[in-house]
């Protein structure tokens, strides 16, 4: 136990650290680079918390692609960074003191939670022991059963994301000549070859 | 939870591991290299262009078009797994709530195959 | 030294706050309010992961499996619209986004 209680502090305090490095980060690149270590920390409380689906799934789909489109576009743009800077200390009282009011807020309120004993006792869907069903094969029984709808709609969100990033960002370059593999193909000697007769002392008109 | 915790202790041990070996073999050179700088020792070796230069340029756009396809396949993936993993208990119901979800995606990917989006012109 | 539901309510709850001050302090970067937003999500969802932890209730980790796709949608779109509007004014400026100002 203390050896989880350890971790957790770790996990957290390099959580926050990077949260605030990102931020606070000079160079965007730096704010991406500090993004991908909070979530990998962020990945490693999930574990704790015996989400491990999750986690990995955060670490696979975050890290792996978010962070890197992230840092695509960063790259991508050729941007002024410092001068987008400008105004970042006029910014900063006005934030702190809603950040630190949000943050009291969110304090007593953690701290004078209480939770309902019929809400522990009828809760919809139990975690099932890990020895039995590991949090994968749990997660899986529930969602594409029981939360058919949810599942769907995930979809649908991932089909309009597709199309409205295709529709946003994709611009043909005019004049390109592309290869047509099955034009190529389905040339023969009767379309591809002209046989004409020459008349001697003439040439080709 | 204790047991889960327990099993992935080894990849703890992998990365504590790592990180030794990470962390020696880049302070190692600062303290055992042979060092004796000059000028155009120190100098950054380029051939034909300016070796200082900014990093940030406009590249294509593309890069960052088939990236969002990539992050749009790759959470698909993730819904797959378990899926996978209860197939057996699922029955049909569960196969058939799959299924459908594959042919919205699928509707996209058709959609960006006609669109030329993963052309590369 | 017993970790309880409380701590991790009070990471999130770190964590939420400075997402939010990130969107503050960097009014002209939407770069970074981007990364702002990824960060209050996270905070989210580690809530939703503590819950669900604690009252051993497994719904919370479906949703929290859900929230993560929308949020990783919401990135593609946002910074879609960010590479459109840079190509469109060269600029990625906050105060330059005005022209839909009536």
């Amino acid at each position: 136990m203390t050896l989880t209680g350890l971790f957790f502090y770790l996990f957290s305090a390099v959580l926050v650290a990077s949260g605030l490095m990102v931020i606070a980060a000079r160079q965007p690149v730096h704010s991406v680079l500090f993004l991908i270590l909070g979530f990998v920390n962020a990945a490693g409380l999930f574990m704790l918390l015996g989400a491990e689906f999750l986690a990995l799934i955060l670490v696979v789909v975050y890290v792996g692609a978010v962070a890197v489109l992230f840092l695509f576009v960063v790259m991508m743009l050729d941007i002024d960074f410092a001068e987008l800077r400008q105004g970042f200390l006029n910014y900063l009282p006005v934030g702190a003191l809603v950040g630190v009011v949000i943050l009291v807020e969110l304090l007593v309120v953690v701290g004078g939670r209480a939770i309902a004993p019929e809400v522990v006792e009828s809760v919809p869907v139990p975690i099932p022991d890990h020895d039995d069903v590991s949090n994968t094969e749990a997660i899986g029984q529930l969602l594409y059963t029981r939360y058919l709808f949810y599942f769907q709609a995930a979809g649908l969100i991932l089909l309009v994301a597709m199309v409205g990033a295709i529709v946003l960002t994709l611009r043909h370059k005019e004049g390109v000549k592309r290869q047509s593999a099955a034009v190529q193909i389905a040339r023969n000697p009767a379309t591809a070859i002209e046989v004409r007769k020459v008349e001697p002392g003439k040439g080709l008109s | 939870m204790e047991a889960l915790l327990e099993s992935y202790l080894p990849l703890v041990v992998f990365i504590g591991v790592a990180l030794v070996i990470g962390l020696a073999l880049l302070i190692a050179p600062f303290i055992v290299a042979y060092k004796n700088p000059d000028p155009e020792k120190l100098s950054a070796y380029e051939c034909g262009f300016a070796p200082f230069d900014d990093a940030r340029m406009k590249f294509d756009i593309r890069f960052y078009l088939v990236a969002i396809l990539f992050i749009i396949f790759d959470l698909e993936v993730a819904f797959l797994f378990p899926w996978a993993v209860s197939f057996g208990d699922l029955g049909w119901f569960g196969f058939w709530s799959m299924m459908i979800f594959l042919g919205v995606l699928t509707i996209g990917f058709v959609y960006e195959w006609k669109k030329g989006a993963l052309e590369w012109d | 030294m017993t970790i309880g539901l409380g701590h991790y309510l009070s990471v999130a709850a770190v964590l939420f706050t400075i997402g939010v001050f990130g969107i503050f302090i960097n009014r002209k970067n939407v770069i970074v309010m981007l990364m702002s937003v990824e960060l209050i999500l996270l905070a989210v969802n580690l809530n939703l992961v503590a819950f669900s932890s604690f009252l051993n209730d497994l719904v919370g980790q479906v949703f929290a499996l859900l929230v993560l796709t929308v949020a990783a949608a919401e990135a593609a779109i946002g910074l879609a619209i960010l590479v459109a509007f840079f190509r469109n004014r060269g600029s990625i400026a906050v105060e330059d986004i005005n022209a839909m100002k009536g």
